[in-house]
Order: structure tokens, then C-alpha cells, then sequence
């Protein structure tokens, strides 16, 4: 594989993001308005198509010829099995959410920012994903994160979307100064940036442990902000809640997992401590089920709902981790990774339908009111596609096969059992109840879709175009097949797996 | 404790991590929020440099801090816009007035 | 071609879920017709794959390293199982016919109910546990969306939810099992965990098998996880026979007597199962005496006769178990459908508003008393070989006053039975009820089943000969129909429980108008009621878990500053933590 193949999938959203704004600034009549609209989307949708060309490229090489390294000047880029997975989910959900947000954000006030930005946080995503030194890691999730700020504060006229977008902002950037102070005490230590030098120079037995333990405090402290660990979790729900229906999907579905795998790039460059990374990364996990499960429990606005179900993902997630960091099983990995796949589609299609009920209830009768869990009250009669694939997406987050999420649950599960460790074996336990009790909030969510007598809000709604039930229709399908056929993403999940141990090990 | 210059420079960042966290955890108004930020990143700066310093890699760590003084001047505009869109849409800076969103 | 078979069996049903509930409910006729077509062929090839029982996988599917192979096993106990679920849901989708006429939301209906006959079959015939979990939460979600099918109603919303969090309970439980066999031997497949048992470790064999009686409890709604059963009563009648009467309660049975020669020498496992058996089958007999809904009182019924079911697996006559299952099935789907008929007709299902329904609907009249005497274990009736068999093995095999009130036990079933039977069609007539002629449709499924009621006990050597071939691990006796029926007829057990069904029945027309009204002494009431209690353990449960979660959500302030603390605050605690974990 050439730089040039690979490098396509991270240039081309970058540079069609200033395009895609720029042609949409072009030509200012009010005449034009709804042509140049069509024009934005065009592009965005054209730029993120010929982003999955190099993708596939680099898929195709990297199946035959395994992990590359590339270095331009002092920037180190690889494409590993961790950089792919990321990458696969960045594109998947990227196009259809900018196929989605066509009707969605038709004719909002700077359609063309949302668009520039959209494409510039993908480009800004899948660098991260290959980011291979510790700098630009840095710099690449900063750049994602003002990208975001953006997207999420886009409703400028809401009060509630500026003050989520205010307290994301704040607590990002405190995040942010905790990596950089990691970045610095590695730094010191090491004299060099770069992940294999660092590994090296931190290796022998002169090195001053305290300070690389806490560099590892900070990083996971600081992308764990992003992660949304509990309790650094606040920004979350809000965020979720407000931002645009299609970032929400971005920002739950891609966004918190490709800061866990900066987190996890970050913490493998100190070797000797995975026990440590192991054991704080099952409790916080054990912490993130639960108080995400509790919170979700009594919600009554369904995003809101969706957002802290998230977080109890994420603890879903960590657990796998820390299982394959803490025992060194490579089953444990990839569970959590094809989790962290399933959970971009199961929660995608989720916020998606949500987005699509908001479109036809709320948005197009010019109102910018939250959709409430009653408000779903006969829906489906009205959309049996969107209830149908809302009611697939938040069951097969509850694990109920066949849907794909059961299937992710359950290699972490085996993994778990597999270590044979009591600890363990009872934090499994816990996950199940925790699984259990997720259904407490999912199910009724499905009952009142399928109710008779429908809300006062559906029986206003107006009807969806194809452009918002398609991707909804793709998700869905992906949902099913994954849960008959879990095999399916092995390619990547088990080479990614075992970079996560051959980086972890030594 | 010796006044030597590596010390003065710790004391330093420090001195500027404890200001600058201190006043996020008081301050109420938002622009005196993006301040705080604005210290806390100082405080980085210094510590990068110090760190190139440190470990003999001079040019590393000064290039690293010039980045982020770039990318950081980006998040301040970003804040600052928002606090004025913030004073607009609400008339106030003062951040417990405007949460509204909790639970 | 068990193989072949065996897709057919799964695979007929879920494509007719898919077909029927994509035509769309406009087209209700098409509907109905291709829901029983599609049931029917499923019924039908269950019926041949009973010429090729086997023990050997049929079907072996490579899978990724942690799934295991999906593997299918036709041996005895899976096959008459399927055979089970299939045929009566096939009957009870006939059923459907008449009863769900002008309903709305029929696709739904129906895609679940297809989607659950599959679903049932691949449980049974799975020789992957995982498999067997997999198909095991399918069940549950159909059985979910039904009981709240109508669910514009509050209680059938409560109910389905309570039917859901409750088996998922137990299906944590058999996750935990499946997992620990799959730690300790690497393989999910049933056949390798039953011969290498003895190899588990105790500890974690103990850990594996009283998981597995957990899972089983709740799924077959026994004794402590009863509650859900009665209230799962919302859902359509044709739901409540088919999947809370005749198959999926069964799939706990399923699990003890399928995992038995693997848990009998676990030390107080047997202990526990017959005491689990013996409290749910005495508890739910009480409580049947004093309901007043018909569809509870049949529910609290079933509790009680899988009470019988666990019970004979903890005194170690699976055979006798598995027996009584097929009888059970037949009559409780007979006597849930007559009710169903007989509710459509009236409009009610409070009792104490029917009376004297035998003049018009003597149709009805006959099939339930059918039903009844079956339940009540009376000759010649299925129901009676099946559970003096039962009785017959508690005495020998099971500590004495289990059998003791086990027989206490029967007594109250023929005291509840005909108290609702009495209620029902005889008696006073109490209130003018408007009453529809039952249905063809209805009355088809329903001559079947009482015909099923006379009959299935001569096929007690089949199923004998069926378990004896091909389940090698079960060490079943070989008996044949006409040996099995000397030995009841002479065994002094079952003139012991003759008499005492006897004596119920004397007690119950002692007591007739009393109890016919429902005029229960209030303790009695009281205490069956709140189902012995477990009720309010329930609420318990549920207003503590939400009060802490309400409590929880003043945890996000949604300050600014507080948030900020958040952030520094785990910092230092994980600082603190690796510090202590030791640099």
C-alpha cells in the first residue's frame, strides 16, 4: 500500500469541507436558496462517497499485507486493525447521517457550516484513528472536538443548545489540558513522541515509574472526559440531547468511541502498567452500567433517555477491555470492539429514528420541541418503518438476539467467564442484571410506539422522505444480520484485537 | 527547596494549573470561564517547553507548544463566540442562570 | 433428512411470521389463512422428524470460536417437545381464526406468534447452549409483546414488562451456567457437557446447576418467581394456551430434565428442585381456590401442575416428568381455549358474572369438563396416568412428606377445578349476559384437543421407546403402554390419591354455594391475593430500584462548576487508586 491510497480517506473530508462551504456562500440571491442547498448536500454526499474508495483500498492491503506505517516530516500514521474498525465506523455512519441530514436540516440557517463541519470532524476522526504519535493524536482530537463544539451549539436560536454546547466546550478543553499535561510528563521522560520510540525509551529500569503512572491518570482522565467515564460524564446528556439528530447519532454512535480509542493509543504507549489500566478500566465500567441504567431509568425525554444509555454502553465496552487488559484475552478485545460496532449502528439507527420522528412531528410544523416518550404514543401506525426500527435498535441494545447486540455482549461475556477469576465471574453476573434492567427503559419505549390510539403530535405529522427512512432501512437490516451472523466483521475485529494485546504486551 | 530555574519553571506550572482550576471550579461568569481555560493552557505551554527542555529535545517540545497555542487560540474564539451568543440570546454571562438543563 | 426437517421445522414458521406481517393488515383474510397454512406445514414436518430421533447432531454449522458450532439434536425429548409446540400451535393459531377476527394489528399477532413456534422448536432441538440461551430470549420477547399486545391497556403494559424483567432474571442464570460449562470444557454442546460433567469442578458444577434451576424457576414461573404467570393473563386467550400453558413454561421443565444426569450427585440440588416443586404446586393450588378470574384461576392452575412436573425431575422420574408435560399441554390448552371461547362469547372473565352457561353454550360445557377431568387426574384421562405416575415415583424416590403434600396437593386441584367448572356453567345464572355461538374455527381446535385428552396416554410407550434410544445419558427404564397401565391400576399409590381426589370433591360440594360464590374465609383471601406475599416483594424491588434512580438524577446538577469538580475529583481518585495499586 502506497501513502497515496491510504492518506485518501483522511485528505478528501478535509478538503471538501472548505469546498462544500465555499459553494454554498457562492451566489447569494434568495432566488438560488434551494438549489444551492441541493448543491451542499450533493458535494458532502459526493466527498464522503469517495472516501470509502481509499478505504477499500486500504482494507484490500492491509488483509494481504497487515499493519503499515507511514511518517510525513514528523506526523507517524498507521493503518492497524484498531485504525480500520475505527475508520469502517466513522464512514458507515458518516454517510448515511449526511444522507439523513439532507431533509433533516434542509433549509436550516447555515446548512453549508453544518455540512463543512460534518465532513471536517470525519476527516479529523479517522486521522485520530491512525494517529502514531502522541502529539498528533493530541492535535487531531482537539481538532475533532472544535468541529463538535460547533455542531453541537449548531441551533444558535435555542437557548438549550447554546448552553449544551457551552458546558461541552468547557469540559472538553478541561479534558484536553489534563492530555496535554500527560503528553508533557511523557515527554520529559522519554525525549521523544512517537509511540514505538516511546515504548522503548520507557522500558528500562531507570525510568521514573511515578511520573509515567501519572501521565496514565491523566490520559485517562482527560479522553475519558470525551469517553464520558462516570463522573466526567456531565457534558453527555446534554449534548446528546440538543445537538441536531444526526450529530446526536455522530456523537453517540463515533464520537465517545473514537475517544476511547485515543485513550487506549495514549495509555499503550506505558508499558508495565496493564493490570492497573485493567482493573480501573472494569471498575469504571461496572460505575458507567449502572449509573447510566439508573438515569435512563426515569427519563421522559427520549434522547435525554438514549444519551444515558450511552454511557451505560460505554461501561459495557470498558469491561471488555478491561478484561483483555487485566488477563491479556484477546476474546475480551474483540467483544468490546464489536461492541463498540454494534453499539455506532444500534445507536445511530436509534438517534436516527428518533431524528425521524422529530423531523415529521416536530420540525416540519416549524417547532423545535423535545420528543417526549408519550409523544411516541401510535406512532406506528403512522411510520411502521421508523417504529419498527426504533423498536429493533433500542432491543437489540437491551441484547435481545437475534439482534447484533447480543451477540457482542456475548463474547464479553465469554471472555469473562473465561478468565475464571471470581471477580470477574460476579462483575458478568452484574453486567447481566445490568442488561436486565436496561429492558426496564427499552421496552416500554417499544410498547407505546405500538399503542392504538395515537398522540396529539402524530396525528399532526407530516410524511418523511426516502432520503431520511433509507439509511434508517440500512441500519436495520445491518442490526439483524449481525445478530444471525456475527462472524461477519471478524476481518477486523480479531486483527484489531490482537494490535490492542501486541500494544498492551511486553 | 532551592530557587533554581527548573524549580521556578514548576512552580510555575504549578502555580498556573492550581489558578486556573481553582477558577473553574468558582467562577460564574463565562467569560471568565474561557479565561481560566485560557491559564490552564499557559500552564501547558510552559510545561511542553519545560518538558523538551528536560528530556534534551528542545525543538520537540517548543513545536508541540506553538501548536497548541494555535489550536487553543481556535477553542477560545469558539467559547468566546458562544458567550456571545450566550449574553444575546439569555442577557446574562452568569452560567447558573442559564443551566437549565439537568436530571 | 433430519437435518432438512429440522430447517423446515424453524424456518416455515419465520418466514411466515415475515410473509404474514408484511402483506399488511389491510388484507385480514389472507391473514388468517396464511397463518395457519404456515403453522400447519411446520406441524406437519415436526410429525415426520419423530421417524428420525437420534441422538447425533443433524445439523452441524461451523460459527466464530466463541459462539461454538450451531449444532441440532432430534433425540426424544427435543422432538416430542417440538412435536408439542408446533401441533398445538397450530391449533391455537386455528384457534386465532375466530378469536382475533376484526382485531386490530393482526400482522403483529401473528408475526409473533409464528415467530415464537419457530423460536420454540430451535430451543428444544439446539445441541449448542448457546443456541439453546439464544432461542430461549426469543421466546421470552415474543411472549413480551404479546402480553402487552392489547397494550393501550395499563395492566397488560405491567404484565408484559413483569413477564419480561422476570424470565430475564432467569435467563441470567442460564448465561452464568452455559458460561461456567464453556469455561471449564470449552465446548457449548449440550452432548459434550452431559458426558464430561463429572470433570467440572464441584464448586463450579454446583454454581452451574442451581444457575440452571434458577433460570428454570423463572421461566416456568415456579416458586419464587411465580408472580408472573397470573398477570401474564393479558394477553389474548389463544397466547395464554399456547405459550403460558403448553410450551414456553415448559422450557424450564425442559432444562432440569434435558441437564439431570449432569446435576443428580450436585449435593442438595435434588433437595432443592423437589422443594421448589412441592411450594409452588401447594402455594398456586391455594391461590386457584380463590380467584375469581377465570384465566387466573387457570393460570394459578398451571403453576401448580409444573409444580408436579419439577418435582417428579427432583425425585428423579424425568420420564414420568416429560409424561405428565404432554398430558398437561393438551388438556391446558384445552381448557385455556374452551375459556377463551367461552370469554368471547360472554365478555367477562369474572366468574363470579357467568353461571349456568351449560344450556347455551353446551358445546363449551362438554369440552371444559373434558379439560377438567383430566386436570383433576381422573381415569381414563390422559391427565390421570400422567400424574399417578408422578405420585407413584414421589413415593418411592422422594422423602415422605413431599409426597404427603404433594397428594394434599391433588386434592386441592379437584376441589379448584370443579369450583370453577361449577362457576362457570352450572350453578345459578347471576347476571344477563349477551352470549355468541362459538366459532367453527374454534370449534375444530377444540374437538382435537379433547380428543388429544382422551387419547395421548397410549402413547406413553413411544415416548418411552423415544427417550430410551436415543437420550444415552438418561437412564430410563424401558416400559411399554400396557405394562405402565397394570402397574397404575394396581399400585397402591394411586387408590391412595383416587381417594384423596375423592375427598376434595366431597369437601367441594359440602362447601358448594360458599364456594361457588367466592366466599373464601378472608384470611385465605388475603393471603392469595398478594400471592403469599411475593407481591409486595416485587413492588419492593421495583419502588426501590426507581426511587434510587429518581434520587440519582440530582447527581447531575447540570452546573458548570460542579461538573468541572467531577472531572478534578476523578482525577485524584484515580491517581489515589493506581498509587495504592502500587507503582
Amino acid at each position: 500500500m502506497t501513502l497515496l491510497t491510504f492518506i485518501g480517506m483522511i485528505v478528501i473530508p478535509l478538503v471538501s469541507s472548505p469546498l462544500v462551504y465555499l459553494s454554498g456562500r457562492l451566489g447569494m440571491h434568495e432566488t438560488t436558496l434551494h438549489r444551492r442547498s441541493y448543491l451542499v448536500r450533493g458535494l458532502a454526499l459526493l466527498a464522503i462517497l469517495l472516501a470509502w474508495i481509499p478505504f477499500v483500498l486500504s482494507v484490500q492491503t492491509f488483509l494481504t499485507g497487515g499493519t503499515q506505517e507511514f511518517n510525513i516530516e514528523a506526523i507517524w500514521l498507521r493503518v492497524d486493525g484498531i485504525s480500520l474498525l475505527t475508520a469502517a465506523m466513522i464512514l458507515t455512519l458518516g454517510t448515511l447521517v449526511i444522507l439523513f441530514s439532507g431533509p433533516y436540516m434542509a433549509g436550516e440557517v447555515g446548512e453549508e457550516k453544518y455540512y463543512a463541519m460534518l465532513l471536517a470532524m470525519i476527516g479529523l476522526m479517522i486521522g485520530l484513528a491512525c494517529a502514531g504519535d502522541l502529539f498528533n493524536l493530541w492535535v487531531w482530537f482537539e481538532g475533532m472536538a472544535i468541529s463538535s463544539y460547533l455542531l453541537v451549539a449548531f441551533y444558535r436560536e435555542q437557548a438549550a443548545s447554546l448552553e449544551a454546547g457551552m458546558k461541552y466546550l468547557v469540559q472538553s478543553a478541561t479534558g484536553s489540558v489534563m492530555v496535554l499535561m500527560g503528553i508533557a510528563l511523557v515527554l520529559a521522560n522519554a525525549g521523544t513522541l512517537d509511540m514505538p520510540g516511546i515504548r522503548e525509551a520507557v522500558s528500562g529500569s531507570d525510568v521514573n515509574r511515578l511520573a509515567l503512572l501519572g501521565a496514565g491518570a491523566l490520559f485517562i482522565i482527560g479522553f475519558g472526559v470525551k469517553v464520558a467515564i462516570v463522573p466526567l460524564h456531565t457534558w453527555l446528556p446534554d449534548a446528546h440531547s440538543q445537538a441536531p439528530s444526526g450529530i446526536s447519532a455522530m456523537l453517540s454512535g463515533v464520537v465517545i468511541e473514537v475517544g476511547l480509542i485515543a485513550m487506549l493509543r495514549a495509555l499503550s504507549v506505558l508499558p508495565g502498567f496493564s493490570l492497573s489500566w485493567g482493573v480501573l478500566f472494569m471498575a469504571f465500567g461496572a460505575l458507567n452500567m449502572l449509573y447510566g441504567n439508573l438515569l435512563a431509568l426515569r427519563q421522559t425525554v427520549v434522547k435525554r433517555m438514549l444519551a444515558y444509555s450511552s454511557l451505560s454502553h460505554i461501561g459495557y465496552i470498558l469491561l471488555g477491555l478491561g478484561i483483555a487488559l487485566y488477563s491479556g484475552m484477546e476474546l475480551g478485545a474483540q467483544g468490546a470492539f464489536f461492541h463498540l460496532f454494534n453499539h455506532m449502528l444500534m445507536k445511530g439507527l436509534a438517534f436516527l429514528s428518533v431524528g425521524a420522528l422529530i423531523y415529521g412531528l416536530f420540525l416540519q410544523n416549524d417547532s423545535h420541541a423535545s420528543l417526549k416518550i408519550t409523544d411516541l404514543a401510535g406512532t406506528a401506525q403512522k411510520y411502521p418503518l421508523v417504529a419498527l426500527a426504533l423498536s429493533i435498535a433500542v432491543l437489540g441494545l437491551g441484547g435481545l438476539p437475534p439482534l447484533a447486540g447480543f451477540m457482542s455482549k456475548w463474547q464479553i461475556f465469554v471472555a469473562g467467564f473465561q478468565t475464571q477469576n471470581t471477580w470477574i465471574i460476579a462483575l458478568m453476573v452484574f453486567m447481566a442484571l445490568n442488561s436486565v434492567l436496561s429492558l426496564a427503559y427499552y421496552a416500554p419505549l417499544v410498547n407505546m410506539m405500538y399503542r392504538k390510539s395515537p398522540s396529539a403530535q402524530v396525528l399532526a405529522g407530516k410524511q418523511l422522505s426516502l432520503a431520511i427512512v433509507l439509511p434508517l432501512a440500512v441500519m436495520m437490516f445491518a442490526v439483524i444480520i449481525l445478530g444471525f451472523a456475527p462472524q461477519l466483521m471478524d476481518w477486523v475485529t480479531v486483527p484489531a484485537a490482537q494490535i490492542l494485546i501486541t500494544m498492551f504486551g511486553q | 527547596m532551592n530557587f533554581t530555574p527548573l524549580n521556578i519553571i514548576l512552580i510555575g506550572i504549578a502555580g498556573l494549573l492550581g489558578v486556573g482550576f481553582y477558577g473553574l471550579l468558582i467562577t460564574r461568569n463565562l467569560i471568565k470561564v474561557v479565561m481560566m481555560l485560557q491559564i490552564l493552557i499557559k500552564a501547558v505551554v510552559l510545561a511542553l517547553v519545560f518538558a523538551g527542555k528536560l528530556s534534551g529535545n528542545l525543538g520537540l517540545g517548543q513545536s508541540a507548544a506553538a501548536t497548541v497555542i494555535v489550536a487553543d487560540t481556535i477553542v477560545a474564539v469558539v467559547g468566546l463566540a458562544l458567550a456571545v451568543q450566550v449574553r444575546r440570546r439569555f442577557g446574562t454571562l452568569d452560567v447558573p442562570k442559564i443551566s437549565t438543563l439537568k436530571g | 433428512m433430519a437435518g432438512n426437517l429440522i430447517l423446515l421445522i424453524i424456518g416455515i414458521p419465520w418466514l411466515g411470521a415475515l410473509v404474514v406481517w408484511s402483506i399488511g393488515d389491510k388484507h385480514e383474510k389472507a391473514q388468517h389463512t396464511l397463518a395457519v397454512i404456515f403453522s400447519l406445514l411446520s406441524g406437519i414436518a415436526s410429525l415426520f422428524l419423530l421417524a428420525f430421533v437420534d441422538s447425533r447432531f443433524a445439523l452441524n454449522f461451523e460459527l466464530a470460536p466463541a459462539f461454538g458450532n450451531l449444532t441440532f439434536v432430534p433425540d426424544g425429548l427435543a422432538v416430542t417437545l417440538t412435536v408439542i409446540a408446533t401441533v398445538i400451535g397450530s391449533l391455537a393459531v386455528l384457534f386465532s381464526v375466530d378469536y382475533m377476527r376484526g382485531e386490530a394489528q393482526l400482522g403483529r399477532y401473528y408475526f409473533m406468534v409464528l415467530f415464537f413456534i419457530g423460536a420454540m422448536a430451535g430451543l428444544v432441538l439446539s445441541g449448542n447452549l448457546l443456541f439453546t440461551f439464544f432461542f430461549w430470549e426469543i421466546t421470552a420477547l415474543c411472549s413480551y409483546g404479546l402480553i402487552s399486545f392489547y397494550n393501550d391497556d395499563p395492566k397488560a403494559v405491567a404484565g408484559g414488562i413483569k413477564a419480561l424483567i422476570i424470565t430475564q432474571v432467569g435467563g441470567v442464570g442460564l448465561l452464568a451456567g452455559t458460561l461456567i460449562a464453556y469455561a471449564n470444557l470449552g465446548s457449548f454442546q449440550i452432548s459434550d457437557v452431559l458426558a464430561n460433567a463429572s470433570t467440572i469442578p464441584a464448586a463450579a458444577l454446583s454454581f452451574m446447576a442451581f444457575s440452571f434451576l434458577i433460570a428454570a424457576a423463572a421461566k416456568s414461573a415456579q416458586f419464587p418467581f411465580h408472580t408472573w404467570l397470573p398477570d401474564a393473563m393479558e394477553a389474548p386467550t389463544p397466547i395464554s394456551a399456547l405459550i403460558h400453558a403448553a410450551t414456553m413454561v415448559n422450557a424450564g421443565i425442559y432444562l432440569l430434565a434435558r441437564f439431570y444426569p449432569a446435576f443428580e450427585s450436585v449435593p442438595n440440588w435434588k433437595t432443592a428442585v423437589i422443594l421448589v416443586g412441592v411450594i409452588s404446586a401447594l402455594l398456586t393450588a391455594f391461590m386457584a381456590l380463590t380467584a375469581t378470574d377465570l384465566k387466573r384461576a387457570l393460570a394459578y392452575s398451571t403453576v401448580s401442575q409444573l409444580g408436579y412436573m419439577v418435582y417428579a425431575i427432583g425425585a428423579g422420574g424425568v420420564l414420568a416428568s416429560q409424561f405428565h408435560l404432554l398430558s398437561h399441554a393438551v388438556f391446558k390448552a384445552l381448557l385455556f381455549l374452551t375459556a377463551g371461547s367461552v370469554i368471547h362469547a360472554v365478555g367477562t372473565r369474572d366468574m363470579r358474572r357467568m353461571g349456568a352457561l351449560s344450556t347455551k353454550m353446551p358445546f363449551a360445557r362438554n369440552v371444559f369438563i373434558i379439560g377438567a377431568l383430566a386436570l383433576m387426574g381422573l381415569p381414563i384421562f390422559n391427565g390421570f396416568w400422567s400424574k399417578e405416575l408422578i405420585l407413584e415415583v414421589g413415593l418411592e424416590h422422594s422423602p415422605l412428606w413431599a409426597y404427603i403434600l404433594m397428594l394434599i396437593g391433588a386434592g386441592l386441584t379437584a376441589f379448584y377445578t370443579f369450583r370453577m367448572t361449577w362457576m362457570v356453567f352450572f350453578g345459578t345464572q347471576r347476571e344477563e349476559l349477551h352470549v355468541h355461538e362459538t366459532g367453527i374455527a374454534m370449534k375444530v381446535s377444540l374437538a382435537l384437543l379433547s380428543i388429544g385428552t382422551f387419547t395421548t396416554w397410549l402413547f406413553f410407550g413411544g415416548l418411552n421407546e423415544l427417550l430410551t434410544a436415543s437420550m444415552p445419558f438418561h437412564a430410563i427404564e424401558e416400559e411399554s403402554t400396557l405394562e405402565i397401565v397394570k402397574a397404575i391400576s394396581f399400585a397402591p399409590a394411586t387408590w391412595i390419591a383416587l381417594l384423596v381426589i375423592a375427598l376434595g370433591l366431597t369437601l367441594f360440594f359440602t362447601l358448594r354455594r360458599k364456594a361457588a360464590l367466592s366466599e373464601s374465609p378472608r384470611w385465605l383471601n388475603t393471603l392469595t391475593e398478594s400471592s403469599f406475599g411475593f407481591e409486595s416483594v416485587n413492588h419492593f424491588v421495583v419502588n426501590t430500584v426507581s426511587k434510587f434512580a429518581e434520587s440519582l438524577r440530582a447527581t447531575q446538577t447540570g452546573q458548570l462548576n460542579w461538573n468541572i469538580l467531577g472531572i478534578i475529583g476523578a482525577l485524584f481518585v484515580v491517581l489515589a487508586m493506581l498509587l495504592w495499586g502500587g507503582a
